[in-house]
This record gives structure tokens, C-alpha cells and sequence, in this order.
């Protein structure tokens, strides 16, 4: 099955953001982005979408497909 | 109100509705117990409206739905076979409590299999899986 990957941790880190207000940006609780930033989680495309629109990037520059 | 106030005003009904019902199970009073639940039931709504921050998201739809399945393919192959057991094993006196107890589990499977497929087919027509 084919991983996904993300830069969450460290696109958060750059806008030095606590995972409780990246939650609220985007209207998801803080353990969906503790198991986003862990690769657990898989996020749906609409929430993948307003992760790339907070962060101001492509979705495939947050988001690798390996 | 915050999720941490909310989760703090749960426990307190809970506990609320828990004296109140050991209360009216001593002294054999049922409306008691009821009306402990109606308002412990309406006291939650009113907490949850007003909740702000974001209790129920995407990722927690998928672990309720992913429980969900688990626990329904279980339980129906357990009270399936269950039901097997009970009914053929008491095949010949259909009197006894354990034949009529399979009657009643198979009656169950089919009508949670009947529920499945209704829950089935509304969503396969909702996200038009049949059309072209």
C-alpha cells in the first residue's frame, strides 16, 4: 500500500504555531494533526486543501506520495 | 465553552444522573430516575450547543465508522453461528428456552442485515455508484 508523507511538523514549525492553533485554523481537533504530523492519518482531500491554502503552498509540496 | 469545560460538565451529569438513579432505585421510584435522565439528557444538549471548539472531525467520523463496521460484522457472525447452534442442537424439543433464544438471535441478524442493506443501498444511490 503506498505511503503518504507530509511537511505539516515542519511548515508549523516555520510559522512557530502550536498544534492546537493549526487545529483551529483549519476546524479539526488537535489529535487529527498529532496523527497528520505522525503519518497515521490520512487527511481528506478538502482538509489537504485547507492545509495548502493556510500554508500557502501546493498540496503536492505539503503532501508526497511515496 | 471550551471541550475541557464541556468534558468536565459530562462527568458532572453522569454523576448526577448516577446518584440520582441508585437514589430512586432504593426507594422504588421511577419517575425519579426518569426525570433525572430527561434533564441530564437536556442539561448535554444545552452544553454541547455551546461548545466552540471543534468536537467531532473527519478523522473521529472515520474511527467511529471503522469501530462501527468492526463491530457489526462481529456481532452479526457471532449471533449468526449463535443462533446455528442454538436452534440445531435443540432441533428436536423446540419448547426449550435456548431454540426459542436462536429464533430470537436470527431474528436479530436478519433485521440488522435487512438495516445494512437499506443503510447500503441510500448511500450506494446518494453517491450515484449506479448510474453511468
Amino acid at each position: 500500500m503506498a505511503q503518504m508523507k507530509n511537511k505539516i511538523k515542519v511548515l508549523r514549525a516555520e510559522k512557530n504555531m502550536t498544534q492546537e492553533d493549526l487545529a483551529k485554523e483549519v476546524g479539526v481537533t488537535r489529535q487529527t494533526i498529532i496523527a497528520i504530523e505522525k503519518n497515521k492519518y490520512i487527511p481528506s482531500l478538502e482538509l489537504a486543501f485547507k492545509l495548502s491554502g493556510f500554508f500557502g503552498k501546493k498540496i503536492e509540496e505539503i503532501f508526497i506520495l511515496n | 465553552m471550551s471541550l475541557k469545560a464541556f468534558k468536565i460538565v459530562r462527568i458532572l451529569i453522569a454523576m448526577f444522573i448516577g446518584v440520582i438513579v441508585s437514589v430512586s432505585v432504593t426507594t422504588a421510584n421511577m419517575y425519579l430516575a426518569l426525570s433525572a435522565i430527561i434533564i441530564g439528557i437536556i442539561i448535554m444538549i444545552l452544553a454541547k450547543r455551546r461548545v466552540k471548539d471543534v468536537m467531532v472531525d473527519e478523522m473521529m467520523k472515520t474511527i467511529a465508522y471503522k469501530a462501527a463496521s468492526i463491530a457489526y460484522s462481529t456481532s452479526v457472525v457471532v449471533l449468526a453461528l449463535l443462533s446455528l447452534i442454538l436452534v440445531f442442537t435443540n432441533l428436536d424439543d423446540q419448547n426449550t428456552f435456548n431454540y426459542r433464544l436462536g429464533i430470537v438471535f436470527s431474528y436479530i441478524v436478519l433485521f440488522s442485515m435487512a438495516v445494512y442493506s437499506f443503510a447500503h443501498y441510500f448511500y450506494r444511490k446518494k453517491y450515484g455508484t449506479d448510474e453511468e
